[in-house]
Formats: C-alpha cells, structure tokens, sequence
C-alpha cells in the first residue's frame, strides 16, 4: 500500500501547475519593503522607525515639516506609483492572454494616444492650472479612443486580431491630431513632453483617493477571472467545451484592463514597459504562461514602479528624471537577460 | 446521451451552410461525417458543441445544446491554438478545469491526467514545451487534453489530417479505446477508407445538406457517397473484405 502510493507520487511529477505562493508572497514582501525605501529617501531623509510609528499613530513619530513631507507628498506619490504600476503590469498580462499575443501592452487599444490627445488639449486650451484638469481630460480621452475602436472593429466577436489593428488605426489618429496640436501651441511645447514621458509629480491625496477607486475595482475583477482566462490559451470551441463563454470573457477582461490602464495614464502620464517587462519577468522566474499568478504580477508591477519612481526623484537630484526613462532603462536589460535565459516568450 | 436534429438550418451572411438536417445520434456510437471540403462538417460539429447559432432544433437529452450546460462534450479542433511557453501537462490539465473548477486540479485529477498521458503515449514528455513537439505529438496532446475532460461525447474535426499513416491508426485506436468505455464520438474525415474502418455510422454531407446516413458498410458502396464527390471516387473491396475508397484520376485531367 505504501509502496503503491509513493509509486503513484512519483507518477504525477511535473504534472499538473499548483499555484505558486511563494512567488507571491516574495512580491508583496519586496512592495512593502521598496515602498518603505522609497517614503524614507529623499533631499530630507526620514528614519524607518520614526515612519513605522508615524503611519501607525503611535507616541514618537515624525512631527512639523517632517510629518508634512511624509504624509502630504511621499507617501501619496508612492501609492499612486504602486497603484499605476500595478494598474499597468496587470492590464498587460491581460491584454497579452487576451489577444495571444506576447508583444501586446495596455495601451494597444489606443487608451495612451486618446489620453494623450485628451492631456494636450487640456494643455494647449488651458488658462491658470491645468494639472488638476489634466486627468479627467486624459480619462475621456483614453476612454472615448478605446470605445472608437471597438465600434470601428466591430468583427470583435469573430476575430479578437481586427480590434487589435483598429486599435492601432485610432491610435495613430489621436497621436497625429496631437502632434498637429503641439505644434500649433509651441509654448506648451514642455509640459505635453514631460506629461508624455511620465510622471507622477502631481500626486496627492485626491488624486490616490481617485483613481484608487477605479484600478482597485478593475484589477479585483481580472484577478477573479484570471484563472478562467488561461482557457482562452485554447481554440473558442475547446474553450467553449470547457464551460467558458469565451467572447464575454473577453469583453470582461478588456473592459476592466482598460478602465485600469486609462486611469494610470490620467493619473501618471505615459509610462511605458512596465506593461510588457512586468509580466514576462514574473513568467519567467515562474516558468508559467498561466494568469493564475495575476495577483504576483500586480504586485511587482507596484513594487518596479515604486522603485522607479525613487530613481526618477533621487538619481539627478535635485532634478527629477521622467519615470518612462527610468523603466525603459532598467527595464529593457534585465527584460533581454529573462528572454535570453527562457528562450520563449 | 442521445442527440436529435430536427430541421436544422445555419445561415451566415446569407449563405446557407447547413440546410434542413435531421437525424438522432445514439449514446456509445462512433459516427463519421463525411464530404468535400466546404459541406458544413466543421460547422456541424459546433452546432453540435452547442456553440454555433442555429434555427431548427438540436437537442440533447431533451434539452437545446446551446442552453444545456450540464453537458460534457469535448472538442478537438482541425487546427489547434497553439499557446507559446506552456508544457504538455498543463496543457492536458486545461481538459479539468470543468470538473474541478478553473485552476484547482485536486490531487485524483493529477493522476488521471498521468494515466491520459500514459494512455496516448505522452507519458515521460508532460514538462516539455508543447510549441516544440511534432505534428504527431501534438495531436495526441490535443486528445489527451479532450480526454482529460472525460466527456460523455468527443467531437473531432478532422483527427488525423496532419498525421502519417501510422500516427493516424494510434490516434484511431485510442478512439476506439474511449468507445468501447462507453463515449460517444462523433468525427469528421477526409479518409474515406479510415472512416469506414473504425465508425459505425457514415453521414454523407454535401452543401449543407445530408445525401445519405447509414451503417459504415452500407453507405460506402452506395450511389450517393459518389455523388457526394463528383463521382470521381473508385470503391474497392479488398479479398478480406474490406473496402477501400480511392480518388479517381480522369482522363480529362492528363490533358
């Protein structure tokens, strides 16, 4: 009998993917330790004690400038920097089962050029403060591109590739009508830049509050289908045999990966690569495709940004680095060593 | 599990495909369907699934397919997804996600999928990439994800089209195998001869249409089969008996 059941343990090796806590929990614990670097450093440095009793509310803490600095404008900023990279990684992995395409990033559908063209009109039509305009024009403008692609595609329901290529067709439209503003406004030239590249100077509580509400909700959504979304790995039919109503499963994970992206891009401006870097890293030091570890890849994806984001506020201090270079630039190496190592995407 | 078609109709973009079909499928059955290329086979295998829109009536167990989700029925299609960076086990383990909810495979499942893999020879290969196996293997892997499902019906498009000879007869085999453990089968087949082989039941189809339905051995000698292919077909019978179907070269054609 026992003889039997280790015979039948040795069987079933490699068999089978379980889910891989550990990977997960390594994630959250890198979060919570990036986050806290990242509150602490800075032009004035707060000590991890005196942060630690500050967020709990206990005798001690931080008091005066210190405290203002802690609570009004650093831990605000990596919040939003954990909740956009989140936002962002997650939508990706989304967008890449989705359309079985490794190469697809969250702002495939047009949501970056529409929230782009929405930014630069805020900016070139403005009068006084722009900034907190800035991300209700950018939602609209992500949201209203993405629905145009939907409308123009159509076909979605037989052929998830044609919403793909008019996604791009609309993106390539919101971007030329930008760029035609840009030049037509020359003044404005630098903030649509900088906005472009990246950036989440803006942040404030309001803003986390927000945009909070929304990618929470969207990424509680995808994390609950992620399991059923490895079913769209097979053919509709197979899929289909498997219980799966694959084109309402596709609609659900589209929807909500966009409303996650748009409200990244409002709140952050374009942040590139984090969207394709976050999810094939996790794939690779998992060596898993399934969308089963989407919570593991919301985490890193929170936990790159916010370590990005603490390279763009101190490597050139006191001046600030757009975060978009800071995570093509880390990013894109330590993306080629994972694709070298695997071999596959 | 009994299936009966009654006045079925598919029309896509006004394109009739399927035209006024009727007939019953009985539980345990291996039938064939067969016919040129663009007799609505394919088609007729989804209505089938439960996942084509159709009018007229398809019911199994009394119920419309299309709205009886108790049902198991696997598919196997003609040309698979293919999905990069994933291992054949994984793969095969996709097939029980029905029974034990998405991404909770319990242990019992863990070993019925390493007696599919046994069973369809893949055992030993369940780590490597499923990209990177052979036309052959990935077929089987195809199967063994269906049977992994161990569904009450299989529904098959063109099984062994990419196969050669040899890998054609284990696909078939296996099949038969899954027949005789009481699963209903229901395929499509270029391979006239094959069919007739290992199915029970022929169902000749052309445009859309049923020219003729019948015990395998009946209907491969009969008029409309011919019909059915331009009558540019030759039936032969070998001395043990049994026939084969060949493709006839005309003279026209040497011009």
């Amino acid at each position: 009998m026992k003889g039997e059941k280790r015979e039948s343990s040795a069987r079933i090796q490699g068999i089978s993917p379980i889910w891989n806590w550990r990977t997960t929990f390594i994630c959250a614990a890198l979060l919570l330790l990036v986050g806290l670097l990242a509150i602490s450093f800075g032009p004035i440095h707060l000590r991890f004690g005196e942060i630690i009793k500050t967020l709990l509310g206990m005798d001690g803490g931080l008091s005066g400038q210190d405290r203002t600095v802690l609570i009004d404008l650093r831990l605000p900023r990596a919040l939003l920097a954990a909740l956009v990279g989140a936002a962002l990684a997650t939508s990706g992995a989304v967008y890449q089962s989705v359309f079985r395409n490794p190469l697809a990033d969250p702002y495939l559908l047009g949501a970056a050029s529409g929230a782009g063209l929405g930014a630069t009109i805020a900016i070139t039509n403005a009068h006084g403060d722009v900034y907190s305009l800035l991300p209700i024009f950018s939602f609209i403008g992500g949201t209203l591109a993405v629905l145009t692609s939907f409308f123009i595609s159509g076909k979605f329901f037989a052929e998830p590739q044609s919403l793909l290529l008019s996604g791009i067709a609309v993106g390539s439209f919101a971007t030329a009508i930008q760029t035609y503003l840009q030049q037509r406004h020359s003044s404005s030239l630098r903030p649509v830049y900088s906005w472009i590249l990246g950036e989440l100077t803006v942040a404030n509580w309001q803003i986390v509050t927000w945009s909070s509400i929304y990618i929470l909700i969207s990424l509680g959504v995808l994390i609950s289908i992620s399991k059923q979304l490895d079913g769209l790995m097979l053919s509709d039919e197979e899929s289909f045999s498997l219980g799966i109503n694959p084109n309402r499963l596709r609609m659900i994970a589209v929807a909500a990966a966009t409303l996650a992206t748009a409200t990244a891009v409002s709140a952050s401006g374009l942040i590139g690569f984090v969207g394709i870097v976050v999810p094939h890293l996790v794939r690779g030091i998992t060596h898993r495709v399934t969308n089963r570890n989407l919570l593991t890849v919301a985490l890193a994806g929170a936990a790159f940004l916010v370590l990005a984001d603490l390279g763009a506020r101190t490597l050139l201090s006191p001046a600030e680095l757009p975060i978009g270079v800071i995570t093509a630039f880390v990013g894109a190496p330590f993306f080629l060593v994972v694709l070298r190592r695997r071999r596959t995407l | 599990m009994m299936i009966s078609v009654r006045n079925l109709d598919l029309t896509i973009n006004g394109k009739t495909i399927l035209n006024d079909i009727s007939l019953d499928i009985q539980p345990g059955l291996w039938s064939c369907l067969v016919g040129p290329n663009g007799a609505g086979k394919t088609t007729f295998l989804k209505v089938l699934l439960g996942s084509a829109r159709y009018s007229g009536s398809v019911k199994s167990d009394g119920v419309e397919v299309f709205r009886n989700h108790k049902r198991n029925v696997a598919f196997v299609p003609q040309q698979p997804q293919i999905p990069q960076g994933i291992s054949v086990s994984e793969y095969v383990a996709l097939g029980r996600s029905k029974r034990d909810g998405w991404g909770n495979e319990s242990s019992q499942s863990r070993e019925f999928i390493a007696k599919v893999l046994e069973q369809t020879n893949l055992y030993g290969m369940q780590r490597q990439q499923i990209s990177q196996l052979s036309g052959g293997e990935m077929q089987r892997t195809l199967i063994a994800r269906a049977l992994a499902q161990e569904p009450d019906l299989i529904l098959l498009d063109e099984p062994t089209s990419a196969l050669d000879l040899h890998h054609q007869i284990e696909v078939l085999n296996n099949l038969q195998f899954l027949q005789k453990q009481g699963v209903t089968i229901i395929s499509t087949m270029h391979d006239i001869t094959l069919a007739a082989m290992y199915a029970d039941r022929i169902i000749v189809m052309q445009e859309g249409r049923v020219l003729a339905d019948g015990a395998s051995s009946e209907i491969i000698h009969s008029p409309e089969l011919r019909t059915a292919f331009d009558n540019r077909i030759n039936v032969y019978t070998l001395d043990s008996g049994r026939p084969v179907v060949i493709a006839r070269k005309d003279e026209k054609d040497e011009r």
